[in-house]
């Protein structure tokens, strides 16, 4: 409740700036499929109304930068926080890289951090599979995107994508192809 | 005194575009000319003469801001639906050009675009200046002066070059090879998408709007259900910082539209591949007729104006999309679009690359 009546006048303060994101935690990830794993980028890009609660998170310890330790610790947190499936077993996703806009950037509500990931398995089968995705990342003030990269396998074929009306769940249906004759 | 002439400029673009050009519509109809390849040829030529008198007008320090190699990747990515003040662009700002110099950017804007081109882009100048004057205290960020001009190579009507106009809410990146022209990718948005200038309004979206609810509107209860995301889309996918992704289509494929639909959607995508000139718009217009059965539209929100919907249109050489934007205010009056080709983005196709 705090929490909302700060960004309720943080807001009220910012609404002449226009022209970038105030009281919304966009999360846009894509997702590339291989026979033998499902790359992740998740971009972030926190509202300028919600930086500081952000920042509170990354447990930035205000010595001006965030550092490599705090980077880490905030992408694992959100790595946590989502769920991939593959053929109804989750999946352990293991973060690759992490970039991150300056301080000051998040702060204004103008930077996006990049999350790289990526869910190794072994080959899989020619056949029907299905990935479900769910990002649990700070719910409250969150909206979503989520896509399916075009795949540069040319055995991934991609079936059909569902989402629900918030794109917070995701379901993405493939078939792997068998080889060309 | 500057700024005066800039005004003067912007508001006189309706008058001072080129006379011959076509709507977005009728170039449609052109695309099974054989007239294509003369008349981009001959409309290179008058491109580079227009950036070559460009390039005359300026000194030497201003040459040096402009002029960026052909391959610097940073320049080309340089972009960005942001004010200056949040995303830096490089090369020269409008508000520091002479009145001269500010009139050779327009004429080569001129004979780069088409008439219909040409007027979206005054239309989204004047809107951020429109924007700059309702901001609480004004803001330099906003405004006719705060738009960027930058050449990468040197002009030729043989070797690769290209050059970048932008600023808050407009970028547009055109690579020229010979007798093609390439437009993608470019960002066309606006804010506020109405505003009244000298007794007008103006709507520089507004046919694209327009045009998308003719279209959905146009679709069958079946239809719908396929084209009819059930979700929703807060923004675009494949924006700034997005170059070199494809996405899955999704929607509705025009092999499923009949003919009057089919040509509703090429008169929407002629919104965007008509604001390069209309050679270039012809060529790319006729390529995305070839491929039309693997063209997808796919529309997310409400069905009814004034629109907050987001919709997409997505084929083998062409990626629209248009998101209104929840930046605070009214949604309606701040859209986003974004203009693509997955094959093609900054001429890669051409380059060989």
């Amino acid at each position: 409740m705090k929490q909302l009546a700060l960004i309720a006048l943080v807001l009220a303060l910012l609404v002449p700036a226009r022209a970038h994101r105030l009281d919304e935690y966009l999360q846009a990830t894509r997702i590339t499929v291989e026979s033998d794993s499902i790359d992740l980028i998740i971009d972030l890009t926190p509202g300028v109304a919600i930086a500081q609660h952000l920042l509170r998170l990354i447990k930035f310890d205000g010595d001006g930068r965030i550092s490599g330790k705090e980077k880490e610790a905030y992408s694992q947190r959100v790595l946590s926080q989502l769920r991939l499936d593959l053929d109804g077993k989750q999946q352990s996703i293991t973060l690759l890289a992490a970039t991150f806009p300056s301080l000051q950037q998040l702060k204004t509500g103008e930077g996006t951090i990049r999350i790289k990931a990526i869910a190794k398995f072994p080959a899989l089968v020619i056949g029907t599979h299905e990935i479900v995705f769910v990002n649990n990342h700070l719910p409250t003030f969150s909206v979503y995107l989520v896509n399916a990269l075009v795949p540069r396998n040319k055995a991934i074929h991609i079936v059909r994508q569902r989402r629900d009306e918030l794109q917070k769940e995701y379901h993405l249906t493939f078939e792997v192809l068998p080889p060309p004759p | 005194m500057r700024r005066t002439h800039l005004a003067a400029l912007f508001c006189a673009a309706v008058a001072v575009g080129p006379q011959n050009s076509v709507s977005a519509a009728e170039q449609l109809s052109q695309t099974t000319t054989s007239s294509i390849r003369a008349n981009a040829s001959s409309q290179t030529a008058k491109i580079v003469h227009s950036a070559q008198a460009f390039i005359d007008s300026l000194d030497e320090t201003q040459r040096g801001k402009l002029t960026f190699e052909f391959g610097d990747k940073e320049q080309r990515a340089r972009w960005s639906n942001l004010p200056i003040r949040m995303a830096e662009r490089r090369g020269l700002r409008m508000g520091d050009l002479t009145e001269v110099q500010q009139s050779a950017v327009m004429a080569l804007l001129s004979v780069a675009l088409s008439k219909m081109g040409y007027e979206k882009v005054v239309g989204i100048v004047d809107s951020d200046e429109a924007l700059k004057n309702s901001s609480r205290g004004g803001g330099p960020a906003f405004g006719r002066a705060e738009f960027y001009v930058s050449f990468l190579g040197k002009p030729s009507e043989k070797m690769p070059w290209m050059f970048q106009f932008g600023g808050h809410h407009l970028a547009l990146n055109v690579t020229i090879l010979g007798e093609n022209g390439v437009l993608t990718p470019s960002l066309i948005a606006v804010q506020p998408a109405r505003f009244t200038l000298d007794g007008r309004t103006v709507r520089p979206l507004g046919r694209e709007t327009d045009k998308a609810f003719e279209l959905v509107h146009s679709l069958t209860e079946a239809q719908r259900t396929q084209a009819v995301l059930g979700f929703q889309m807060r923004d675009l996918v494949l924006g700034p910082g997005h170059d070199g992704e494809s996405i899955q289509p999704e929607g509705i494929q025009a092999s499923a539209l009949n003919q009057q639909q089919q040509q509703l959607l090429l008169e929407l995508v002629a919104e965007w591949s008509g604001i390069i000139h209309d050679a270039a718009a012809a060529a790319k217009m006729s390529d995305i007729k070839a491929n039309l059965k693997d063209v997808w539209f796919a529309w997310a929100g409400p069905m009814e104006q004034p629109g907050t919907a987001y919709f997409r249109v997505q084929g083998p050489s062409v990626v629209i999309e248009y998101a209104p934007q929840r930046l605070g205010g009214d949604v309606t009056q701040h859209i986003h679009t974004m203009y693509r080709d997955p094959t093609n983005d900054y001429g890669k196709k051409l380059l060989g690359q």
